[in-house]
């Protein structure tokens, strides 16, 4: 099985985040830029695949700048067998169907079997890039799976829901994303990380992808960020002052928090 | 800048392996009298504690240097696990690159994944820093040979497998007792141990170690009884570089504490951090600090590149300035911390002996001094 694993360089989720003034866009320049945790996920569970599956082959592949290489660098230490980088000078600006259009004009020339995603990016958090890419590509999409299970070419996944799961099968080739319930990723072996140099990883523009440059970029958004501002101050708390009903109404916050 | 990519990617998948397990791991096993056997077999399984050791016996095909950062980054996240010092850097090192094949295939793929654990005993009651006393004598019977002997301060013989231990040999023409390594099972018959109590708090105890006419096979000598004392050299220039790596750790962890604290704590109108008083010893601790780690990077590099004489040099005052710099850190850090420097909450206190002892072992700072005004300055021999 043919699996490409799409993997995102974001500023650490961990730290201070910024958004520029100039242009709205988060500053990565200053910010301590990892990989998108889901992604490691995503990414686990193809190499999961991958040891179970004998002759299935892990890509990854990664549209961003030349920064993003160290980010490869981290995703090749933990076990895939190459990587495509998409690389481009007019990629920046790029919205989330811009993103979609690149990575899908990526995807057909790699044909994978089976497309792993992480269900959001921690930097953009908007779910939607996994059912774009399948629409263009015209495969299944599996989304929120907290459990893949591949049996030929039968995909089952349990689907996360705020209530529970539901089941979902399709064939491939399909995209499946996947939240960070599905497994633990395994931290690179040292052995993983010397090999991680020498693993091949191609690199890609938008004229080798046939992608015009006026559909990426700043020219292809059909989505702007108008503004920003800094998140609010935390507001004060709740107080339940213990009346012989507290225990009641700490049920009630927590209910009407969603928590319970 | 000195350290290139794969080294970094090391440090920080390190770091991010210890940072699972966290600084609360260690301290409540090593206050309950446990062991980190699940963080030991972790990194052992990832490769981390035999990155120095070549491909063929299941190590990374790394340095000294590889293995100094993993012993460092540990630390710094809250983890310095002091038989990395013993059983990879030095025990490994001695059978590796003395042993015959034979011992390099049975013992080293085991201490390469960290499933086997040697300790090392060189020290005895009446040899401490004067290991020209040194009394353990091996005999032959046949082919075996018959060892006897007493050790003391000999880290982790509980946990381990079998103790690397230098004894000597009578060179059968003229009589004198040379310095030879022999492997020890820890089960061996006239093999006894017994823990000594220090205020310590670590998860790796120390013993006294009795050796009563305990009888090996003739493989049980490491390399060449001819070669014993640079064997003894082989081994004791990885273990000062990981001394230093240790200490240092050991140093950031508690500068990463007290950084976060100066930066919270406000006793006046401003954080105390904003205070000189406080600021200052913290940032003279780090600059230390990060010399420290410098001259342990340039003795790691030269023990990787074979030059054993000027590694060793190098490797002294790396480990000397790491002890000098771990306590004041730590100290520093104390300070910063009032009356919570001296809790179990905050675990700081408990540093301060655990860094105090890289002045005390494995080679005491004064000999250290010693070492460097006679072979580096010319000096006369003081003693
Ligand atoms: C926690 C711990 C773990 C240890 N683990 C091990 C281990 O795993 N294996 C092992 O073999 N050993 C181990 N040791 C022993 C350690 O290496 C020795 O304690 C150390 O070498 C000092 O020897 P000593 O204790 O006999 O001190 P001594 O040799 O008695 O020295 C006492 C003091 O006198 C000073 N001194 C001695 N001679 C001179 C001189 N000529 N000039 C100036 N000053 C001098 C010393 O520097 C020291 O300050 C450990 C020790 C400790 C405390």
């Amino acid at each position: 099985m043919k699996i490409v694993v799409l993997v995102k360089q974001v500023p650490d989720s961990g730290a201070e985040r910024n958004l520029r003034a100039e242009d709205n866009t988060v500053d990565r320049a200053s910010a301590n830029n990892v990989i998108n945790e889901m992604d490691e996920y995503a990414l686990e569970e193809a190499l999961r695949i991958q040891e179970a599956h004998g002759g299935s082959t892990v890509t990854v592949l990664t549209m961003g700048p030349e920064r993003a290489t160290e980010s490869i660098r981290k995703a090749l230490s933990m076990g895939p067998d190459g990587a495509v980088h998409v690389l481009d000078d007019a990629l920046s600006g790029t919205d989330a169907l811009g993103t979609s259009k690149v990575l899908a004009a990526a995807l057909k020339r790699l044909e994978p079997d089976l497309v792993l995603c992480g269900a959001e990016s921690t930097d953009a958090r908007g779910q939607v890039l996994p059912h774009m890419l399948a629409e263009r590509l015209g495969v299944a999409a599996l989304t929120g799976a907290r459990k893949l299970t591949v049996d030929g070419s039968q995909l089952t996944i349990e689907r996360q829901t705020e209530e529970g799961y539901e089941v979902v099968t399709a064939a491939t080739p399909a995209i499946v994303s996947v939240w960070d319930t599905i497994n633990e990723p395994r931290y690179p072996s040292f052995k993983g990380i010397m090999a991680a140099k020498k693993k091949p990883v191609e690199t890609l523009t938008l004229a080798d992808l046939g992608v015009s440059a006026d559909e990426a970029g700043w020219a292809g958004a059909l989505t702007t960020v108008a503004s920003h501002a800094k998140r609010p101050p935390r507001s004060a708390g709740v107080k339940v002052t213990d009346d012989g009903e507290g225990g009641t109404k700490l049920v009630e916050f927590l209910v009407s928090e969603k928590f319970v | 800048m000195l350290e290139g990519e794969e080294r970094q990617a090391l440090r920080k998948a390190v770091r991010q392996l210890a940072g699972k397990y966290g600084r609360e791991y260690f301290m409540s096993r090593a206050r309950a009298g446990g062991k980190t056997t699940e963080l030991w077999r972790e990194a052992g399984q990832l490769g981390y504690l035999g990155v120095h050791i070549p491909e063929e016996y299941g190590g990374g095909g790394g340095g000294i240097g590889d293995l100094a950062a993993v012993c460092e980054e540990l630390a710094t996240a809250g983890s310095p696990l002091a038989m990395i010092v013993v059983s990879p850097a030095i025990c490994a090192t001695v059978i590796h690159r003395f042993g015959t094949d034979e011992q390099k295939g049975k013992w080293l793929p085991g201490l390469t994944d960290g499933s086997l654990i040697f300790s090392f005993a060189i020290t005895e009651p009446d040899a401490g820093s004067n290991s020209h006393r040194l009394t353990t004598t091996a005999r032959r019977d046949g082919d075996d040979w018959v060892l006897n002997g007493r050790k003391t301060y000999i880290t982790g013989v509980d946990e381990a497998h079998a103790v690397l231990v230098v004894g000597r040999t009578e060179d059968a023409r003229t009589g004198k007792l040379k310095p030879a390594l022999f492997v020890v099972p820890t089960t061996a018959p006239g093999i006894a141990y017994t823990r000594i109590e220090t205020d310590l708090i670590a998860p790796e105890k120390q013993f006294a170690l009795f050796i009563d006419e305990v009888r090996l096979p003739g493989e049980a000598l490491v390399g060449d009884e001819d070669a014993g004392l640079m064997q003894l050299f082989a081994g004791l220039n990885p273990e000062r570089i990981m001394a230093a790596a240790f200490a240092t750790g050991m140093a950031r962890y508690a500068l990463g504490r007290a950084i976060e604290y100066a930066k919270t704590r406000q006793v006046w109108d401003v954080p105390i951090g904003g205070h000189q008083a406080i600021s200052h010893p913290l940032a003279i601790a780090h600059i230390n600090v990060e010399l420290v780690r410098l001259m342990t990077q340039k003795a790691a590099h030269l023990y990787d590149h074979g030059e054993d004489y000027e590694a060793g040099e190098a490797a002294n005052m790396a480990k000397y300035a790491a002890g000098e710099a771990a306590v004041a850190a730590i100290d520093a850090a104390i300070q910063t911390h009032g009356g919570n420097g001296l809790s179990t909450e905050y675990g700081l206190a408990a540093m301060l002996a655990a860094a105090r002892l890289i002045r005390i072992a494995p080679v005491s700072r004064e000999m250290i001094l010693n070492f460097v005004a006679q072979n580096t300055l010319g000096l006369p021999r003081s003693y």
